[in-house]
């Protein structure tokens, strides 16, 4: 983590995306191809893996952390360094309509965040292994997750986070209690993503083309989280709960009644046979099968996941003139990222270079 | 008899202009001068900003931001042109 300041969303003023769509489509056109990471993927080892990477714009990022060695933990660490300087650069470029959606979107980040410091401190990790994880992309800082992290256990961070004011403090209190009463963390994590769904689609509410996009984007991706929980439910026993609480609102597709009839089904072929004619329907039927072969539910959350990035960043191409193309860079950047990361560790690991092609989304 | 009478055709005074004729020409070349500048400089504008842009992540095609900066002018000299051909008629 290399940077410090936190960005906190605005709503008004200057909406020309001019210069910012110019610079997003100058950095778009550096983003690695194809071919870069069949070379990265068929590196000999480790220090050739840096030795490529160097010679891209990720050279800076590695360079600063180089000194500490040279291993997978230290190019993991430069690739989240560089998703968060590029995030901070392009917040820091855009125009006041287009920074405040951009950081609504990045919101998930913060509560990515979050989840991570508190599952950290409810399973007692040391605050430096629970720190590597964290990508301080979205309105939290780094001071202000590192104020959370030092602290000793679950609760001592929620009070940290209350302390400090964090914008999601308020659902952080009201899940605590909870927690005390049943020591799992499901009912604070639920009470996040409640908080954050019902704030962002509050703060993209607003009329205009811009808002829409960004309402369609959040919008899937609540609809992704709703699926999940679904797909979860299947392998658990839910009878005794009401299933309502768990549904997020914002999505663009799976209402609360839907969530409800599908998350009361008994097994996974009817709830894909209900979800067929859904906009989720063609990703989740691909991923069928291999649900059958593998019979691990990550395959739909995997499909889903390729379903978001896939739509978002393609969602770009068609709106110069808007926030579209932003947003596409966005996602297209993180999935470079993630693409990176999979490369490496998968390759130091020893994963079969066939089977990290297989994890690779590529776009 | 005949020199004298082209005489006569060379000296025949000219048909004065109707002011209101010339006040209106003089208005329709400001027009034209006027909305293609501002055409110019909007889209100049448009363009400037977005060259910036990607001149401060590829600085390699600056010849390509120049040229395109410069192509608006077109807009404008079309207007001047118009403008004394108007007040030329």
């Amino acid at each position: 983590m290399s940077t410090t300041s936190a960005v906190r969303p605005s709503t008004t003023g200057r909406k020309d995306y001019g210069y910012s769509n110019a610079r997003v489509r100058g950095m778009r056109a550096r983003l690695l191809n194809r071919s870069f990471y069949d070379t990265l993927i068929e590196a000999r080892d480790i220090q050739q893996m840096i030795q490529e990477l160097t010679s891209t714009g990720y050279g800076p990022d590695l360079e600063e952390v180089l000194i500490k060695g040279r291993d997978a933990a230290v190019v993991d660490e430069a690739l989240k360094n560089n998703l968060v300087r590029t995030y901070r650069k392009i917040l820091g470029f855009l125009n006041d309509e287009g920074r405040g959606l951009a950081t609504t979107l990045l919101g998930r980040w913060d509560v990515f965040n979050i989840k991570t410091i508190l599952r950290g401190k409810h399973m007692r990790l040391p605050a430096e292994e629970v720190g590597e994880s964290l990508v301080p992309a979205g309105q939290l800082s780094e001071i202000e997750l590192n104020a959370m992290l030092a602290q000793d256990d679950v609760k001592s961070a929620i009070d940290a986070a209350v302390t400090l004011g964090l914008p999601y403090a308020a659902a952080l209190r009201y899940g605590i209690g909870e927690y005390a009463k049943t020591g799992e963390l499901a009912g604070l994590e639920l009470s996040l993503d409640r908080h954050y769904a019902e704030w962002a689609t509050k703060r993209l509410s607003r009329r205009g083309a811009n808002a829409a996009i960004a309402r369609r984007i959040l919008g899937t991706q609540i609809d992704i989280v709703n699926l999940l929980t679904v797909f979860r439910m299947q392998k658990a026993d839910i009878e005794s709960l009401d299933v309502a609480q768990f549904h997020l609102p914002g999505g663009l597709a799976i209402g609360a009644d839907l969530f409800e009839e599908v998350a009361g089904m008994s097994d996974v072929d009817q709830v894909l046979d209900r979800l067929r004619n859904t906009m989720y329907g063609p990703a989740l039927e691909d991923a069928a099968m291999k649900y059958i072969e593998v019979n691990s539910l990550s395959v739909f959350e995997r499909a889903l996941e390729d379903h978001l990035i896939r739509k978002v960043t393609l969602s770009g191409v068609h709106d110069p003139l808007g926030v579209g193309v932003v947003v596409s860079y966005l996602t297209a950047k993180q999935n470079e990222i993630t693409n990176l990361r999979i490369i490496v560790k998968g390759k130091s690991i020893g994963m079969p270079v066939e089977r990290v092609r297989e994890e690779l989304i590529l776009v | 008899m005949v020199p004298a009478l082209a005489l006569a055709e060379e000296a025949a005074p000219e048909a004065p202009v109707d002011w209101r004729v010339a006040v209106g020409r003089a208005v329709a070349a400001g027009f034209a001068m006027a909305v293609s500048a501002l055409a110019a400089g909007y889209a100049q504008a448009k363009i400037g900003s977005a060259g910036a842009g990607t001149l401060a992540e590829r600085p390699e095609v600056s010849i390509w931001i120049i040229t395109l900066q410069a192509l608006p002018e077109i807009i404008v000299l079309l207007g001047f042109v118009s403008a004394i051909m108007i007040n030329a008629s």
